[in-house]
């Protein structure tokens, strides 16, 4: 076939049938899910005649009492509890987990042997064995002082149980046990960093703590960002383990509710959609803070959804505006 | 302005430096010349402390590099104080090693500012002119990434004089850049010798040694095998292993 310059000839994609026959079991799928997501159930029948007579219907996920309690003052009392603990636990890994590391990375063997044992106590024992022993800390050390060693001198002296309430000890629970993980994220970010640029800060004559601020914190902040909000989206699920010791967070808030009302699953697929809602809101946050961090180390950032979305439309509308076919011998 | 007698490294149980002896004078460019592991960036390095040196005395404006002689003891200077002393000392390297998270004003003033303690306002007025000096003017917000390998090591040459060293360093800053880029930073070297800068510079680059060094040392296994007035010992050798250097580096 003989083409020259701007001809056009149209172009017959490959039909790739395996792929419809795999979309339409994938609706069939889809179909039978939401189906059976949004399916009643009866309450109450009887026999008659032959016959059954069914009267009261409910939905078979009782999706009236999950909306009924969505927005209930106890849920949201709870949710703020879990936000809380969430937020906080994270604030005390982070910091925690970013010293820790430091500590790993120096030069003085009493420092990197300290964070060392840190970690292996803190990442050896399950997070639910942490926070029964944070909660009832109470049985080893009735009091806390701050006086002479060995002696009944004390300067302050205090019942353990005041400072451990319970939401006190999740939070030391959660956070001490999410400093032991966060400190490994942030070495592996501070190791990543290439050894040139200490190198070229230290040539400069920084010292080491000026050339960890300036240079390579920021540096390994790409590397640490991602695995940090996959742990804020795990943290968020894990503070869900407090209602070990009395702390009425989202999931003890359901739970005090189907107590009651012996509704459990509609009360737990409530948690699980605020659940989403957050750990989603979060997703979000953490691609942000990525793209931030990113700065620098890419010629060109990768786009927002919203951005992706308008190029993709932009992508379709010219499609449909161009003739059905390809130019030879150009591209468009 | 440096003096090294008898400079020793050893890396385990491999003598990288087996007794150096160099002299720059201050105002002076020298070239090291010699085949890689010959030990010629190992001892660049130890002139700002970046390796330490094991035995033999090296000395910076006549202060010894990282020691401090009280009575007849050598005592180890503190961390603060190498510091001090690197801080005056100018490094270039040959992979540019420019701060990936910082645009270009910020790797420029961001040694003035955090270890000389300068006034933003002022480093940011140096870096300008800095940047005007290496001819690249107006690429202040870009990020290193963004840039040439010629046009990053030219920032990185910035950087170091932003300190305004007594000295600068330069290993092989040409080795890690396209032919066609090897030029524009080797001119901005050339004029920084013009203004009468010290300068020991690591290089390949037989050119630039013959047309702008005053003395330049050829090092082999650890061991300075020649040195002198480049355009004598370049065109010239009297070692054999200079010349079969030479015959494969030209």
């Amino acid at each position: 076939m003989e083409t020259n310059g701007d001809a056009a000839v149209e172009v017959v994609p490959v039909r790739h049938v395996s792929r419809w026959v795999g979309w339409a079991l994938l609706a069939l799928f889809v179909a039978m899910l939401v189906h059976t997501i949004f399916s009643k159930i009866p309450l109450s029948c009887t026999l008659a005649k032959g016959t059954w007579h069914c009267s009261k219907y409910n939905w078979r996920f009782g999706w009236n009492q999950v909306f009924h309690y969505f927005t209930n003052g106890q849920v949201l009392k709870g949710l703020v509890v879990t936000l809380e603990l969430t937020v906080l636990a994270m604030i005390v890994g982070i910091v925690l987990g970013i010293v820790v590391a430091i500590m790993r990375l120096s030069h003085s063997r009493l420092l990197s042997a300290a964070a060392w044992s840190y970690t292996w106590a803190f990442r050896g024992t399950p997070v639910y064995v942490q926070i029964l022993f944070w909660g009832f800390i109470g049985d080893l050390y009735p009091y806390l002082s701050i006086g002479i060693p060995f002696t009944h001198v004390y300067l302050v002296h205090f019942h353990a149980i005041s400072v451990f309430i319970p939401f006190n000890a999740a939070v030391a629970a959660l956070g001490l046990n999410e400093g032991a993980y966060f400190s490994e994220i942030v070495r592996s970010g501070l190791i990543a960093v290439d050894e040139g640029q200490t190198e070229a800060a230290t040539s400069l004559g920084m010292t080491r703590s000026q050339t960890l601020r300036n240079v390579v914190l920021p540096q390994a902040m790409r590397v640490i960002i991602p695995p940090t909000g996959n742990e804020v989206i795990s943290m968020l699920k894990t503070t869900s383990l407090v209602v070990a010791i009395a702390v009425i967070d989202l999931l003890g808030a359901v739970t005090n509710i189907y107590n009651q009302t012996y509704q459990i699953m509609p009360m737990l697929i409530l948690a699980s959609l605020w659940y989403l809602i957050v750990s989603t809101i979060l997703s979000i946050g953490q691609f942000y803070l990525e793209r931030f961090f990113g700065r620098g180390a890419l010629r060109t950032p990768p786009p927002t959804p919203i951005q992706r979305i308008r190029r993709d439309l932009r992508g379709i509308a010219s499609k449909y505006r161009t003739k059905r076919g390809v130019q030879v011998g150009t591209t468009s | 302005m440096v003096e090294a007698i008898g400079v020793h490294k050893s890396y385990a149980d491999i003598e990288v430096l087996r007794g150096i002896n160099v002299n720059v004078a201050r105002g002076e460019v020298t070239c090291l010349i010699g085949p890689s592991g010959s030990g010629k960036s190992t001892f660049l390095r130890c002139i700002n402390h970046l390796e330490k040196h094991d035995a033999g005395e090296l000395r910076v404006d006549g202060e010894l590099v990282g020691y401090e002689l009280r009575g007849d003891k050598l005592h180890e200077l503190t961390d603060r104080r190498i510091c001090n002393e690197r801080a005056q000392i100018g490094m270039v390297f040959q992979r540019f090693n420019l701060f990936q998270n910082l645009n270009v004003l910020e790797n420029i003033t961001v040694g003035p500012v955090k270890v000389k303690g300068v006034d933003e306002k002022q480093a940011n007025k140096s870096a300008r002119e800095l940047l005007e000096r290496v001819g690249l003017e107006g690429k202040e917000k870009n990020y290193p990434t963004q840039l040439s390998g010629g046009q990053q090591q030219r920032v990185a040459i910035a950087r170091a004089l932003a300190m305004e060293p007594k000295l600068m360093l330069f290993d092989e800053p040409t080795s890690a850049l396209d032919p066609e880029l090897v030029g524009e930073v080797l001119d901005v070297m050339k004029d920084l010798a013009r203004s009468g800068m010290t300068m020991i510079v690591v290089t390949h680059e037989m050119g630039f040694a013959k047309e702008v060094a005053d003395t330049v040392y050829f090092l082999d296994q650890g061991v300075i095998e020649e040195s002198g007035d480049p355009k004598i010992v370049l065109t010239s050798p009297s070692s054999p292993r200079l010349q079969s250097f030479l015959s494969k580096v030209l």
